[in-house]
């Protein structure tokens, strides 16, 4: 449990390094497929709440960390109506809450139905993003919804979501070589059944 | 709740509450330690981008060159005739400039470099470049192209090799502007949610009845301490005039889908 628990920390990490590799995909109105929120995500269902908790911090910090922008800089006097940022760390808590819609549908997983929480993670990255959003729009004093916004976050949230099956079965993969069972009602299931 | 996740709860609570209490100093530090640690998967990430993009370029259709070649031969006629008109110029300028004694009014001392990532974050409209606080490069030094503004920098590499370019395009980049042939001055930033890849600025804080009409240009003032003067911004599409104050839609004059070469403005005596 412990191996199990530090893998998916080392995991999360690795997918930061990753993350650095993937471009947007500009004919898809800057789409992305975003991994790290995917890695996280996954392991979400698989693992403890504490450690939930632990890697959304990991995740929403080093994100904030990697995407943060600097200040305006500029004359006040003339720059009166600075465009308002997102202060730093409000990931951690986003993280967190899509951690908790993870871990709702955890019952489901520990039956073996993984397909639930693969369907699951591209609704969450969806609602991520458009949390996201809001939370700029409620900042920033005006609410600015247009079609390619949507479009953006549909397509992310669409691409992301068809990695979630390799990563499940690079958890499992995980998993086994930590002695560790993801889905341990599964895995009984299957034993009890006739050969 | 068991006790050890109500225990894991708050200190997670704590932990963001940390987070979110730190300075724009410390926000930083931070940063500056994050980007050295994954500075080596950046540098080969940076070299993979550039490498796609070369090869796309490579890989362009053939009639498209061909016709492109043709463009290019009837351009390049075009410029010959001009370059001899411009040398003429430049001698009788140079004639008037003695004969006057005039001092050159502006004067940039840039650093050249490439785009060597784009947007590499969700929501905002970044770039990064392959020049640092290695050659001289700081915060909030302008960035400017052939066809003119680019953006700032905002954020320095710890490895002093590359930087984060704060594009026109994005809404957080507010540039002082000023309309052609009027005394029109406004805010010149990007739009949130410009990404069907037409990007179009917004030229805030005009007066009510702006003297402003498609078609003109719009030029920084210099005026708030980060731009330069008289740099093109673009030329302006539409105006929506208000009760209060107009704004008008901008064309930026850069073209930020195919940017390649910048420059960095380290610093100018205008």
């Amino acid at each position: 449990m412990i191996r199990y628990s530090i893998a998916t920390i080392f995991l999360l990490l690795a997918a930061f390094v990753l993350q650095q590799f993937m471009p947007a995909f500009t004919g898809l109105y800057d789409s992305r497929i975003l991994l790290v929120q995917l890695v996280f995500l996954c392991c979400a269902v698989t693992v403890s709440q504490p450690t939930m908790l632990l890697l959304a911090f990991i995740g929403g910090f080093f994100w904030d960390a990697q995407c943060a922008l600097g200040p305006h800089g500029g004359d006040p006097e003339v720059y009166t109506h600075p465009v308002e940022s997102m202060r730093f760390g409000y990931s951690i808590l986003l993280f967190g809450g899509m951690g908790f819609l993870m871990q709702g549908i955890q019952p489901l997983f520990k039956q073996g139905k993984w397909q639930f929480s693969a369907i699951l993670s591209g609704i969450a990255v969806f609602l991520y993003l458009t949390a996201e959003y809001t939370m700029i729009n409620f900042v920033r004093g005006d609410i600015v919804v247009n079609r390619p916004t949507l479009l953006q976050m549909a397509f992310t949230a669409l691409l992301t979501m068809l990695f979630s099956p390799l990563i499940f079965w690079l958890l499992f993969n995980v998993a086994n070589t930590c002695d560790h069972s993801i889905n341990p009602q599964a895995v009984k299931k299957r034993k009890r059944a006739p050969r | 709740m068991k006790p050890l996740n109500l225990i894991a709860l708050l200190l997670f609570l704590a932990g963001a509450v940390w987070a979110l209490t730190r300075s724009d100093r410390s926000v930083r530090e931070i940063q500056t330690a994050y980007f050295s640690a994954i500075s080596p998967f950046l540098k080969s990430g940076s070299k993979l981008e550039t490498r796609a993009h070369a090869f796309l370029k490579e890989t362009r259709h053939s009639k498209e060159l061909e016709t492109e070649l043709e463009a290019t031969k009837q351009q390049l006629g075009r410029l010959r005739i001009i370059e001899s008109r411009f040398r003429a110029l430049e001698h009788e300028n140079r004639q008037l400039r003695q004969a006057l004694d005039f001092k050159k009014a502006t004067q940039f001392d840039v650093v050249a470099a490439r785009v060597i990532r784009r947007n590499p974050t969700t929501w905002w409209q970044t770039v990064e470049i392959d020049a640092g606080s290695n050659r001289g490069i700081g915060t909030q030094l302008s960035v400017l192209s052939n066809d003119g503004l680019v953006g700032k920098i905002d954020r320095l590499d710890a490895s002093g090799e590359r930087s984060t370019v704060l594009l026109l395009t994005d809404e957080k980049c507010q540039v002082s502007a000023r309309v052609e042939g009027s005394p029109e001055v406004g805010i010149l930033s990007g739009q949130r949610g410009g990404f069907d890849g037409t990007p179009v600025l917004r030229l805030k804080f005009l007066s009510p009845n702006a003297a402003a009409r498609p078609g003109q240009r719009v030029f920084s003032t210099g005026r708030g301490g980060v731009f330069q003067a008289n740099v093109l911004l673009g030329t302006i599409d539409s105006v929506e005039q208000g009760a209060l104050d107009s704004e008008a839609l901008v064309r930026p004059s850069v073209n930020f889908a195919n940017l390649g070469a910048v420059f960095v403005v380290l610093s100018s005596d205008s």
